[in-house]
């Protein structure tokens, strides 16, 4: 699959129909990788594909920067290129300007990651090109299943887990970078007029963060977990995540980065949404 | 702190003086032209403003500032009577006994005149070791032209020449003073650079534009001396925001010759 | 010369011999599929052989949130009151790395300039360091390109060196280190002196003497846009580093008191350098990331003489896209190399 990745890439760059390649190079270590931008046909020796290629490269498409590199072609696995999805219907890309490079992935890390064993876009969808085989999907009958564990709990339990967990909280903001949903030029933690949520990493300034951040990813969450991996604290912010895009689900039927024509559920209203979540 | 005082310079604009509570806190203050201090208000947040009223006048101080983020709008809701906190003077100066018997030339843009006016007066009260001085202040009109009432003070002192701009666009059909940016005045102007120096400070493009007209003039980078407002939060060298280079703002400036500028890396 | 060893069974009897002089234990520990350095209760906790723990020891004297002093409103008056601890507990720190002892006296220099920050340096007097040397290095290390070693004592009082049998050499490096070998007696037992040490071997990544020069002559060059293309601003690296050191002040209020606060910052955070106005000096990646590069290896070393960085790796392990600081500066040394 690497060498048809990087022949693919290479032939998108001679032809000009991308100016630069987002993808996976070596990392400081063999159990890591790096995004690499390359620019050259020649240096596209330098991609590389394995159970190492955790980041979510959708996260440069928002960046600045990136918007004067001219049109990117951009390696995705199945659960990144969902990104590309929503960023579109949220306007932030148009979908003709960036080519999206699937590839087909049993799943990262090692052991593998906790999202992998829910997989349902091992063979990715929604992209231009897709290299390597057809995977077929894994069953997400249980996918919620670490929600529903801490569901089960008492409220005052579930206080006190959330408490326990943020309270680790470092407000080094990499769950917001390395989102490739949270792409707002300016955030609600950097506005100070009035200071919605506190900068300092106390027990109230934390809860406001990652409560407010799920909440501002809700029904557009994809899933790709990066929040969780980066975290230096070890939070599990998927959970949050998951039992929001859970509700979402079933409010709404919706589950975030399938579908481009799909309306957004927070940006839309159908006569036929239950008030439920009103009461 | 008490606010005695509020003085609406332009539209976003204000002076605040300041007296202290403590009054023996007050006699033993003491600063020199060019330092800067931190300004609270309780709740909000500190902020950073040169001390903007001369060293050579006890007992207050003041502080002028542009309504631009929290805390200079809760400075702005402050009433006479209120409490703001102080803690100062940090920074270095200007170093006024170097510039003895010399000619000075002000030059102040805009909200940048307000550090100079500390060394105007400073310079004013003890005019005698000074030789002959010259303000020129600009601002993009009118309006925007701060201290008002000190530069009508300013313009009848027999010696002093003050020369008063506004950009172009920005006169009213009673502007009596000159019509041109600021650079270009300089230029027209033409100070000699011998036995001078030039104290300047206004918005960073400013500062480079005239600085250039300077030189063309024959000044030398030594002779002109700025202060950099940069973003500083603890205002003793250690949270590392106001770091440029290997200089830190708040201790080894805020005053720095335009020759230790263009030194630095130019981020500021 | 180490007069005492501690065995290696006799980690427990330790913590309770300094739990008995009044000391806080403090150590590596498990926390949620990582390891930290918290405060020790259950001696069993205790993870010596732990090679890099997630964050450093710094925030056991510069803590990642603190209150500076606080207030209470009555009216149009205000009045204040200091919140600077009096006297921080007695604490000890076991089973930091050599790397991380050296970061606390690098640091102690910019703390002490004019300005003497009382928060840091009363934690500091409170505190003994006891480190262990590192017996197995990995790949992200790099102390000894930056003038450290795996056995260094700079910063330590007292060092701790494995041996062949698993048990630990003693070798005080201060009066403190010498007082707590008194305070642990019980704990201890007599070094033979034929003791087999165990040190590891960190190669020499860079030089570091080619990197300064490089690094004051060539601000613009392209190599910094190359090689923070991929940096996501997050912070992370700053917030592990065990000497970084950068804070934010913001007053946290309500109608009736407030607190001002001393927490946490990074220059890599993209509103760092933003001014009330909006101009921000360093608004894109390139420009902080190289900030970051230059204030460790050429600006502190202008101001203090030292460089900002140990070695420890822990920026580049932690680094959710994987920028490795020690390749970077190797970079950086090797542009050197060949511009000349």
């Amino acid at each position: 699959m690497i060498e048809e990745l990087r022949q693919k890439a290479r032939e998108l760059l001679e032809k000009g129909e991308v100016d630069l390649v987002i993808g996976y190079g070596e990392g400081s270590d063999p159990t890591r990788t790096m995004p690499v931008f390359i620019r050259r046909p020649e240096d596209c020796d330098r991609l590389v594909w394995n159970k190492y290629c955790y980041n979510n490269l959708t996260s440069y498409l928002t960046w600045p920067e990136l918007k004067t590199a001219g049109k990117p072609a951009v390696v995705c696995k199945g659960c990144d290129a969902k990104a590309v999805v929503v960023l579109c219907k949220e306007s932030q890309i148009n979908r003709e300007d960036v080519v999206v490079i699937g590839m087909s992935c049993e799943g990262v890390g090692e052991p593998l990651l906790g999202k992998c064993e829910f997989c349902d876009v091992r063979t990715p969808k929604n992209c231009d090109i897709v290299i390597g085989p057809e995977i077929e999907p894994l069953s997400k009958e249980k996918q919620y299943e670490d929600v529903e564990q801490l569901e089960g709990k008492d409220a005052a339990d579930r206080w006190e887990f959330w408490r326990d967990q943020f309270s680790r909280c470092i407000k080094c903001y990499a769950c917001r970078q390395a989102c490739p949903l949270c792409y707002c030029t300016q955030c609600i933690v950097e506005r100070n007029q009035p200071q919605w949520v506190p900068t300092s990493s106390h027990p109230k300034g934390n809860f406001a963060w990652n409560i407010m951040r799920a909440m501002h990813l809700a029904g557009r969450c994809i899933g790709c977990g990066e929040c969780e991996r980066v975290c230096p604290s070890n939070i599990p912010l998927m959970l949050a995540n998951k039992k929001l895009a859970q509700v979402v689900k079933e409010q709404f039927g919706y589950e975030s980065g399938y579908d481009i024509d799909e309306p957004l559920p927070m940006a839309s209203f159908m006569p036929e949404d239950s008030d439920e979540l009103f009461k | 702190m008490r606010l005695e005082e509020v003085i609406d310079e332009a539209p976003g604009i204000r002076t605040l003086k300041l007296a202290f509570q403590d009054e023996a806190a007050g006699e033993n203050f003491s600063f020199k032209a060019g330092q800067f201090g931190l300004y609270s208000v309780f709740g909000e947040g500190e902020c950073t403003f040169c001390i903007a009223s001369p060293p050579t006048r006890k007992g207050y101080i003041e502080c002028s500032f542009q309504e631009v983020g929290r805390v200079t709008n809760a400075l702005r809701q402050l009433e006479v009577g209120d409490t703001l906190g102080f803690r100062g003077p940090y920074g270095n100066w200007f170093p006024l006994d170097e510039m003895k018997g010399k000619n000075i030339i002000f030059v102040g843009m805009g909200i940048g005149l307000a550090p100079v006016r500390c060394v105007i007066w400073n310079c004013l009260d003890l005019r005698a070791d000074f030789s002959d001085i010259t303000i020129i202040v600009g601002s993009r009109n009118v309006d925007l032209l701060p201290y008002k009432p000190e530069l009508k003070q300013w313009e009848e002192m027999s010696d002093v020449n003050l020369v008063k701009t506004v950009d172009p666009g920005g006169e009213t059909p009673d502007w009596d003073g000159k019509v041109g940016f600021v650079p270009t005045v300089v230029e027209q102007l033409a100070p000699s650079p011998d036995n001078a120096v030039v104290i300047i400070c206004g918005p960073p493009i400013g500062i480079k534009f005239t600085l250039v007209s300077l030189e063309k003039l024959g000044f030398s980078p030594d002779q002109v001396y700025t202060t950099l407002e940069n973003k500083m939060k603890c205002g003793l060298g250690k949270c590392g925001r106001c770091n440029v280079g290997n200089v830190y703002v708040c201790k080894d400036g805020p005053v720095f010759t335009a020759a230790q500028i263009r030194a630095l890396p130019q981020e500021f | 010369m180490a007069e005492f060893k501690l065995n290696r069974d006799k980690l427990g009897e330790l913590v309770k011999a300094l739990k008995g002089e009044g000391y806080r234990v403090v150590a590596p520990v498990e926390q949620e599929r990582t390891f930290v350095f918290e405060e020790v209760d259950d001696p069993g906790e205790i993870r010596l052989d732990v090679l890099r723990t997630k964050r450093s020891i710094k925030g056991w004297f510069f803590p990642r949130v603190e209150p500076t002093l606080s207030y209470e409103f009555d009216g149009q008056s205000v009045t204040c009151k200091s919140d600077l601890p009096e006297s921080p507990p007695k604490t000890v720190i076991i089973g930091c790395r050599p790397c991380d002892a050296a970061s606390l006296p690098m640091l102690d220099k910019l703390f002490d300039w004019d300005y003497r920050d009382e928060y840091w340096f009363k934690r500091r007097e409170a505190t003994t360091v006891i480190s262990v040397a590192c017996d197995a290095p990995d790949s992200y290390c790099f102390c000894t390109s930056v003038g450290g070693a795996p056995d260094g004592t700079a910063g330590a009082d007292l060092v701790m060196k494995k041996t062949s049998s698993g048990d630990y050499l003693l070798e005080p490096a201060t009066e403190k280190g010498t007082a707590i070998v008194e305070a642990a007696k019980s704990a201890l037992d007599p070094a033979t002196g034929n003791e087999e040490i165990l040190v590891g071997e960190v190669p020499q990544r860079f030089d570091l003497g080619a990197v300064k020069p490089w690094l004051d002559d060539n601000f613009d060059h392209e190599y910094w846009k190359e090689i923070s293309y991929k940096c996501l601003s997050c912070g992370v690296c700053a917030f592990v580093c065990p000497t970084c050191h950068c804070f934010d002040i913001q007053d946290e209020s309500t109608l009736e008191r407030g607190v001002r606060l001393k927490s946490w910052d990074s220059c890599c955070l993209p509103i760092f350098t933003r001014h009330g106005s909006g101009h921000n000096p360093r608004s894109t990646r390139d420009t902080r990331y190289r900030q970051r590069v230059m204030h460790k290896f050429t600006y502190y070393v202008d101001k203090f003489g030292v460089t900002a960085c140990v070695g420890c790796g822990r920026c580049s392990a932690a680094c959710p896209i994987d920028m490795n600081i020690c390749t970077v500066v190797a970079g950086a040394a090797k542009l050197a190399e060949t511009s000349t």
